[in-house]
């Protein structure tokens, strides 16, 4: 892989599908002469994936969806062209999702999660299965269903970085808090879903426990 | 050039991963990696860990009909315009 031949820790998928079109819009030297349909379209997968995750409900999702083009049609004047095309996007579908379809949905009172001490971490997926093989083997529903499971806060970071491959900054400016607080609510989802996920690995006999081994 | 450590390798490992790194430092994190079991274990399980949530995240796209259905939406808005 690398130029040393070394360990295969690089892995083409960051620069791959998702951040091609933004990044390719924000070269583009006559960005000014592009149109919604150029700039916005190629980003309905994502809105329909990070919906998803927003509401848990396919229907709402696809509401969320429309609601959020057609919102973004009409202020498409004050999108600056050239920047972060999918940031702006999500950021129309997450306030529209807070003031409209929240309430909507059972969602439980969020607590100030930021103020919450992490899960005491569970060391057990990495000190039984080290370099975490067994997560290739969970079954994608099994995984969906796990990041659904996590507080509200914590799931959008986690989505927006690690499905939808947005960099920090970009994070932080689409949900209006500090890089700090991203990074922070990023470590705790990942090592909350990590458990999650090892546990299930467990039930299922993917992996054996590390008491199994002793 | 300060070498990196086990340390620095961690705290770097996420933008490691994402490919977000200067080409040098990337290449002191990697070199780090080749020769620090503990610290390439760590990689690895991170990085099966992402690629677990690239692939089955990304699996869903937008529906045919809901894309048509904004495109329709869309067009009736700009003829309204």
């Amino acid at each position: 892989m690398g130029a040393s031949g070394g360990p295969k820790i690089v892995r083409a998928i960051w620069s791959s599908q998702t951040n091609r079109g933004y990044i390719a819009s924000m070269v583009e030297p006559s960005a000014a002469g592009r149109s919604f349909d150029d700039e916005a379209l190629p980003h309905l997968d994502a809105l329909y994936r990070v919906a998803l995750r927003l509401t848990a409900d396919p229907t709402l999702a696809e509401d969320l969806v429309q609601d959020t083009m057609l919102k973004a049609y009409r202020s498409w004047r004050q999108y600056r062209p050239g920047t972060n095309a999918k940031g702006w996007l999500l950021t129309i579908l997450r306030n529209t999702f807070i003031n409209d379809y929240r309430r909507r949905k059972h969602e439980p009172v969020a607590m100030d999660l930021d103020l919450v001490e992490p899960h005491a971490i569970d060391r057990s997926p990495q000190e039984t299965d080290p370099e975490g093989s067994f997560f290739s083997q969970i079954v994608d529903a099994k995984v969906l269903e796990a990041i659904d499971a996590l507080p509200p806060d914590f799931r959008e970071v986690l989505v927006l970085s690690d499905v939808e491959g947005m960099r920090y900054a970009e994070i932080a400016e689409t949900l209006k808090i500090p890089v700090g607080t991203v990074k922070s609510r990023l470590f705790r989802a990942r090592h909350q879903l990590q458990a999650d996920l090892y546990a299930h690995a467990v039930e299922m006999g993917y992996i054996r426990p590390r008491e199994a081994r002793t | 050039m300060s070498q990196v450590d086990c340390r620095k390798a961690m705290a770097k490992l996420d933008e490691y991963l994402k490919q977000e790194l200067t080409p040098d430092l990337a290449a002191e994190v990697r070199r780090h990696l080749e020769h620090c079991r503990p610290c390439f274990s760590h990689a690895r399980f991170e990085e099966n860990f992402l690629a677990m949530m690239e692939t089955c995240g990304r699996k869903e796209t937008c529906p045919e009909k809901l894309r048509a259905k904004i495109l329709a939406a869309l067009k009736s808005e700009a003829r309204r315009d």
